[in-house]
């Protein structure tokens, strides 16, 4: 009998999912499913948690705000 | 300047009534005007002239004697907006009889009141016999059409502030409903009093003023359509305010010639800055907002020339710039400097304008006239989480640049913004469409690849399949429901 | 002039300045040697002081607290200046400005003709370009504030207290910079910022140590501020007694004295007269004193400012000067070298065709200002002669001088531009290197060494314990400090406690440093003088205009995978030799080569850079080549027409001149050092070509997407783009895909150089040396520096050196060499002819140079 399960389908870039892979492979809870290299299926609680941990990931790689303040 | 071109316009609205509204609408001969005036092209305003007197029906194909071959298009384009306006009616093709057209009875008659004067008076307003106060003249009224129409974009703009005292308490509760009823700004959570820009608001901002009112005026006409209140007809309103389009500016109007409905729209009216009533008295005065409603003219005023008219006003700082204040489109000129390395520079004091400004844009020091920031990746992010987009934003830099950078752009034959900024805007939006998120189910484990096939394809068909892989036997559907229904019909068939 | 300010009686008494208390803001007077605990020279901003030794860290620490207390306590914002209306105007809008609204300062009625704003909390000045008095206001503003953000229409400056320091040194009284500021200001200046000002400018510049007839005087135009310093209980004491107590003499000014090169230089050797006899007025130099003067109403009545001054002797020079500072005076230090007779005189003048450019001259002339030369630092970009600004320097004060680089080679070339721009004696420029020590022939001259030559006293060698002594042993009068911005201060006070020199001229192209500890240069070498305008200067053509671009470089996921996973020094190597960037580093090679450019590839990952440099049959250096072969490689790429792309490691970003290069491409870079972006940027501001119709050199940084580089990325280009750089970000390299032999174009092949990256980067990857005489590596490697070696070459990755002599870099090594050794077999003869035909060959005098040092050895 076929299956069907409850979650989020994230479609996304190959470096965004390896970041999910990534952050899933400390205690496997995001991902239900890893479709290809551009899709999977998470755990529908833990799209926000997902999403935050994402950003600060890519936080990182992102051009820096300077102060505006110009106290230098 | 209009920017947005997708916002929702009186030709929108126009478009998706039905005939039977047209013939009441045509009896109005002030809507006949309106329409004639603002919403028909040049080729179609020739064409209803040359029939309205014209005794019988003119056969379709004579019209290509009047236009040129080369005119075809045109010719179309105006014989269709004619069309859906219900001004012209056009006998359907047939065999043997040539295709005649001819005005619509009601809008021929009414149209035909227009020009000839005649019938009942009343159609243009009935002016007050009561004496005026003197203090109420033009420029009066343009102070407090101004004001009232500043207050309401200042809410869309989020920025009246709680404990700010200078703007006063913003548009009335029912103007602010009609905001959010029709998306321009959305309640959210955090952001000051509440509410918040959206796209769509974002979009109303950039148009010029007589759009602006023209969006508000569709969402007040909606509101009624979706309220039922047999006080109010929308038909009537849209008439209403067709005449209020054709009366003249600083002049006195008698309230107890009006209707019973129309006496109740005044108050909404007045909201908007439309029109303007004197305490204790049975006058009523249009605003250029409600007189150049219908006009084909420039604006009253866009939101920039608004900014230089609010700069010249308010501060009466800029009004020492050697620019007298009568110069307004002098100061049309654009006022943002926005530089290669994010920073922006504002040559305003309107409030206003710096309200649409810290939309986007990190602000960071104010001197009288002039104010600085830069666009951050955090100030452009905030801005795309409204739903505002980088082009908007890149539009509304370009259409505001500062004369400087558009001579400097001239002469270098470059665009006028700095490319590298207008890309990084881009990027920046780009980042937030990296993912995205589709709730739903996992179909897996089917039995067989006849029941993958027949149930992804039943998905298909229902229109629920998100994304399915033949080769993992996988798909995912949006809902499940009807699939699951699908599937044990599907079994018990067997 | 007369003094127009007297101070009041009570201004000696302790003042805000009294955290100030040590020498770290002194500048130490020559003679007058302390013991300092050695530290390296380092070129590395974020871990430069990992080797120092612990109490030295503290101590520098100390100090540089303390500076900064000083500092801080004069910032403007410090709450003692403010006075904020309390019913500023308030609008709908004020709530996005907060305390940052100051729309309640009114403007002028003639605003549209003045082009400032001023902020009266951070002293950050707006300035509008366009406005037909932006010329005059920079030149104003380059002066008393630093440039913040100079793109093209609205430019930014801040007021600091260096910069107000800086302003008096060069001769502006506070009268000058309050009417001329307020005068360009659209709003009235803010008390704020006038307080500011009066409180900067009275304390700093006031009190002047001038060394005169080789005797130290105190000296101030305010007589009753001599006055109160003499009633100190330390100062008085130190008075020279027998001298009379205060002379009066009358200020000097620039009369007579003419910067060599200039126009007016020109005019006084045209009419045959000995400089020294021109009378003023005539001499008057750079348009910028004509402004002030006629900014200045009220100052034109008298020419002449008495000054007063008393004697102290040369040992109490530093206590007087911290003495000084407790008091709120600090102490600025002048050369009158037209009346030092106690030096020789150095017979050295510019070539008669030689002219300097107007911005050169302008920031000599803050130099020369009064006829004297002040000691500080002057900012200009690469490529635009800040050599001949030094040289300048030295033809004007014609004394001994001594020049401080950071590389052997720099060294040569130093020597080399005496030579070229000046009729200079060669005998009397001397070199001391760890090769050669050599001494001027004549009684004075010109000695070219390097800070860790000077500093490094561990180890020294017999010939350079004489050397050293030498140089300890003479007054020199001007010392050039190259590249000011990669020495650590602690350096500086050793170089400067142990060498006497009576002016002191800093050098940089970037007055940058991570750390933020460039504001100490201001002490102990003195204010920055002069900042160029980048893009002015590239509008102008003396420097090339440079289009910038950041391409995007996807990592293949399998890299990607392994970034994530990998440590920080293995996430570097990764997004270094993802394919994705090796294959836009070739495409734009083949771009470039095709156009006819020289290219400069650099990396600062030493791993990636042989595996590029090898995959693509490209030469290149790092600081393991031998000085032969590096000598071999640069000649090829200048003169051989099939060598046009050169891959380097982090020593060739500062001080290798290489003007046929004219594209950049950055693989690798140190983490967010905007110094190295606008150094490495620098190599190709001098672009031979540069004025060409049309002529663009290119520079190209790839960077890895979605990993910290992106991030890095653009922290490195902050200083370049508020410089007016625009950097265009490329995400798509147009048909990269079809460029033949695309490196890494299978997916079979991407996994081999996976797999091989992580196992030679297993234990750790190698680290370059750093430029190689802060090492004392040139020519005999840990010769003369293995103590430098030691506390700096290890500090990221333990065990670097073993793996630098261990098997597997060998190896590596070996293999790698295969490039640049293919090169010396084919080409070696056709370069040979090459170099003979160009007479002026910097090798041939390199060649000569080693010639020498070998008869000298021998």
């Amino acid at each position: 009998m076929p299956r069907a399960i409850r979650g989020v389908l994230i479609e996304c870039e190959p470096a965004i999912k390896s970041i999910i892979v990534h952050l899933d492979s400390k205690n496997n809870d995001f991902i239900i499913e890893d479709l290809d290299e551009q899709h999977l299926v998470i755990k529908e609680n833990m799209v926000f948690l997902l999403k935050q941990k994402l950003e600060e990931r890519l936080k990182e790689t992102y051009r820096p705000e300077e102060p505006l303040a110009d106290s230098d | 300047m209009s920017v947005g071109t997708q916002s929702y316009q009186l030709s929108d609205y126009l478009e998706k009534l039905p005939g039977t509204t047209f013939r009441k609408l045509y009896q109005q001969p002030p809507t006949t005007f309106a329409i004639f005036r603002r919403m028909l092209p040049p080729l179609a305003k020739r064409f209803v002239n040359a029939l309205l007197y014209m005794p019988d029906p003119l056969p379709l194909s004579d019209l290509d004697i009047w236009v040129k071959a080369e005119g075809k298009l045109q010719r179309d384009r105006a014989l269709s907006i004619l069309r859906s306006l219900h001004i012209v009616q056009i006998t359907p093709p047939g065999k043997d009889r040539v295709q005649e057209m001819q005005l619509t009875s009601n809008f021929k008659k009414s149209y035909r009141m227009v020009l000839e004067g005649g019938g009942d008076e009343q159609w243009f307003g009935v002016p007050s016999d009561l004496p005026v106060d003197p203090a109420i003249d033009i420029p009066f009224l343009d102070r407090y059409a101004r004001k009232k129409w500043e207050d309401i974009l200042h809410y869309v703009v989020s920025s009246v502030g709680v404990g700010d005292t200078s703007t006063g308490s913003g548009p009335k509760t029912s103007v602010k409903d009609l905001l959010l009823a029709g998306h321009l700004v959305e309640r959210r959570v955090g952001s000051q009093g509440g509410i918040s820009i959206t796209q769509a608001g974002f979009t109303f901002l950039l148009q010029e003023a007589n759009a602006q009112v023209w969006t508000l005026l569709l969402l007040w006409l909606e509101a009624a359509d979706h309220a039922n209140d047999p006080g109010m007809d929308s038909i009537d309103m849209l008439s209403f305010l067709f005449m209020l389009a054709s009366l003249g500016l600083g002049q006195a109007y008698d309230t107890d010639a009006l209707t019973e409905p129309r006496k109740n729209m005044l108050p909404s009216l007045v909201d908007f800055g439309l029109i303007y009533i004197p305490r204790d008295t049975r006058q009523y005065f249009p605003t250029r907002l409600a007189t150049t409603l219908t006009s084909t003219a420039s604006p009253l005023r866009s939101v920039a020339a608004g900014f230089a008219a609010a700069t010249a006003n308010t501060s009466g700082d800029i009004s020492s710039l050697g620019a007298t204040p009568g110069s307004e489109p002098e100061q049309q000129k654009g006022s943002v400097v926005v530089e290669t390395n994010y920073r922006l520079y504002a040559y305003t004091s309107s409030p206003l304008q710096i309200a649409v400004l810290a939309l986007f844009t990190q602000l960071n020091m104010r001197f009288s006239g002039m104010v600085s920031g830069r666009l951050t990746r955090d100030s452009i992010r905030r801005a795309i989480s409204y739903g505002i987009t980088a082009d908007q934003i890149v539009s509304y830099l370009a259409a505001h640049a500062h004369e400087q950078m558009a001579r400097t752009a001239a002469a270098a034959g470059r665009p006028v913004l700095p490319p590298t900024v207008v890309d990084q805007l881009r990027l920046w939006q780009l980042e937030n469409e990296r993912m995205r998120t589709t709730g739903g189910f996992l179909f897996k484990d089917f039995d067989t690849p006849q029941d993958y096939a027949a149930v992804s394809g039943y998905a298909e068909e229902i229109g629920v399949l998100v994304w399915k892989s033949d080769r993992k036997q996988m798909f995912f559907a949006s809902k499940h429901e009807q699939l699951r229904d699908y599937l044990k019909s599907r079994k018990k068939a067997e | 002039m007369p003094p127009k300010r007297k101070a009041a009686p009570g201004a000696a008494a302790p003042g805000p300045a009294k955290a100030g208390r040590t020498s770290a803001m002194s500048t130490p007077g020559p003679g007058t040697p302390r013991s300092l605990d050695s530290s390296m020279v380092s070129d590395a901003d974020e871990d430069f002081d990992e080797d120092i030794p612990e109490e030295q860290k503290e101590r520098e620490e100390f100090l540089g607290k303390e500076a900064d207390d000083f500092v801080n306590s004069w910032a403007i914002s410090s709450s003692k200046f403010q006075s904020r209306p309390n019913k500023a105007k308030l609008d709908a809008a004020s709530v996005y400005f907060g305390k940052r609204d100051f729309s309640y300062l009114q403007l002028k009625p003639d605003h549209m003709n003045r082009p400032l704003w001023i902020d009266p909390e951070k002293g950050t000045i707006i300035l509008e370009r366009f406005n037909p008095l932006a010329e005059q206001a920079t030149d104003f503003l380059i002066t008393i504030s630093e440039p913040k953000s100079r793109p093209q229409f609205i430019h930014e400056y801040v007021l600091t207290t260096h910069s107000l320091y800086a302003a008096v040194s060069v001769g502006l009284n506070p009268h000058d910079i309050i009417s001329t500021l307020d005068r360009f200001l659209k709003i009235p200046l803010p008390d704020t910022v006038r307080a500011f000002i009066e409180k900067c400018t009275k304390s700093y510049g006031k009190v002047k140590l001038v060394l005169k007839h080789n005797r130290y005087f105190i000296e101030s135009v305010d007589a009753e501020l001599l006055q109160t310093l003499l009633k100190d209980e330390v100062i008085g004491k130190l008075r020279v007694h027998g001298s009379d107590e205060i002379t009066t003499d009358y200020a000097p000014t620039m009369q007579g004295l003419v910067i060599p090169g200039t126009q007016n230089a020109a005019g006084v050797k045209q009419a045959a007269l000995p400089a020294a006899d021109k009378k003023g007025g005539e001499g008057e130099p750079a348009a910028e004193t004509d402004l002030y003067t006629t900014l200045n109403e009220e100052d034109d009545d008298d020419d002449k400012e008495a000054v007063h001054s008393f004697e102290i002797s040369d040992h109490t020079v530093e206590t007087v000067q911290k003495r000084c500072l407790d008091l709120g005076y600090p102490i600025l230090e002048e050369y009158d070298f037209r009346n030092d007779d106690a030096n020789a005189n150095l017979e050295i003048d510019l070539r008669p065709n030689t002219q300097i450019r107007p911005y050169q001259e302008k920031s000599l002339s803050k130099m020369f200002g009064n006829g004297r030369a002040k000691s500080g630092i002057i900012v200009l970009p690469c490529g635009a002669g800040k050599t001949l600004v030094g040289i300048t320097a030295a033809c004007t004060i014609r004394k001994g001088v001594i020049v401080l680089c950071t590389s052997s080679m720099s060294v040569v070339q130093w020597r080399q531009e005496f030579l070229k721009w000046s009729n200079i004696n060669p005998d009397d420029v001397a070199i001391f290197t760890a090769e050669s020590k050599n001494k001027f022939s004549g009684n004075t001259g010109i000695i070219v060494t390097t800070y860790s030559m000077v500093t490094n006293n561990r180890e020294r060698s017999h010939d350079s314990k004489k050397m050293m002594d030498f140089l300890k042993g003479r007054e020199w009068g001007l010392m050039l400090l190259d590249e000011v911005h990669v020495v650590p201060a602690d350096v500086f006070r050793r170089v400067i406690s142990s060498i006497k020199s009576h002016s002191k001229l800093g050098l940089t192209a970037t007055l940058l440093r991570e750390d933020d500890k460039i504001s100490h240069l201001n002490f102990l070498i003195g204010p920055k003088l002069y900042e160029a305008n980048w893009m002015e200067l590239s509008q102008q053509g003396h420097i090339a205009k440079v289009q910038c671009a950041e391409v995007w470089c996807p990592m293949p996921t399998e890299f990607y995978d392994e970034y994530l996973r990998a440590n920080s020094r293995m996430k570097r190597t990764l997004y270094a030799m993802n394919p994705r960037k090796f294959q836009a580093c070739q495409y734009l090679i083949n771009y470039h080569e095709a156009r006819g450019d020289k290219i400069i590839v650099f990396s600062d990952e030493l791993y990636s850079l042989k595996q590029y440099a090898l995959k693509l049959n490209k030469v290149f250096i790092y600081g393991g080549t031998g000085q032969a072969e590096r000598m071999q490689v640069l000649e090829n790429f200048q003169h051989n027409p099939a060598v046009n792309t050169l891959f380097l490691s982090k020593i060739g970003d500062t001080s290798l001149d290489l003007p046929e290069a004219t594209c950049l491409i950055q693989i690798s870079s140190h983490f967010g050092s905007r110094r190295q972006e606008a150094q490495r940027l620098g190599r190709i501001l001098r672009a031979k070509r540069r004025n060409d119709e049309g002529f663009n050199a290119f520079f190209y940084s790839l960077v890895s997407k979605d990993t910290q580089e992106m991030y890095y990325s653009s922290k490195r280009q902050a200083f370049l783009v508020d410089q007016g750089y625009a950097f265009k970000v490329i995400t798509q390299l147009a048909n990269i895909e079809k460029t033949p032999d695309l490196a890494f174009a299978t997916a079979a092949e991407r996994r081999e150089l996976l797999q091989r990256t992580l196992v030679d980067n297993e234990k750790g990857g190698e680290d370059d040396v750093e430029t190689d005489d802060l090492f004392g590596k040139a020519g005999g490697r840990g010769r003369g520096g293995a103590a430098g070696k030691k506390g700096f070459g290890v500090r990221r990755t333990a065990g670097t050196l073993g793996e630098l002599s261990g098997g597997q870099d060998m190896a590596y090594i070996e293999q790698n060499k295969a490039a640049n050794k293919q090169l010396k077999r084919s080409s070696a003869p056709q370069t040979k002819k090459a170099a003979a035909e160009n007479k002026s060959s910097f090798f041939k005098k390199m060649a000569r140079e080693k010639e020498r040092t070998k008869q000298a050895r021998g």
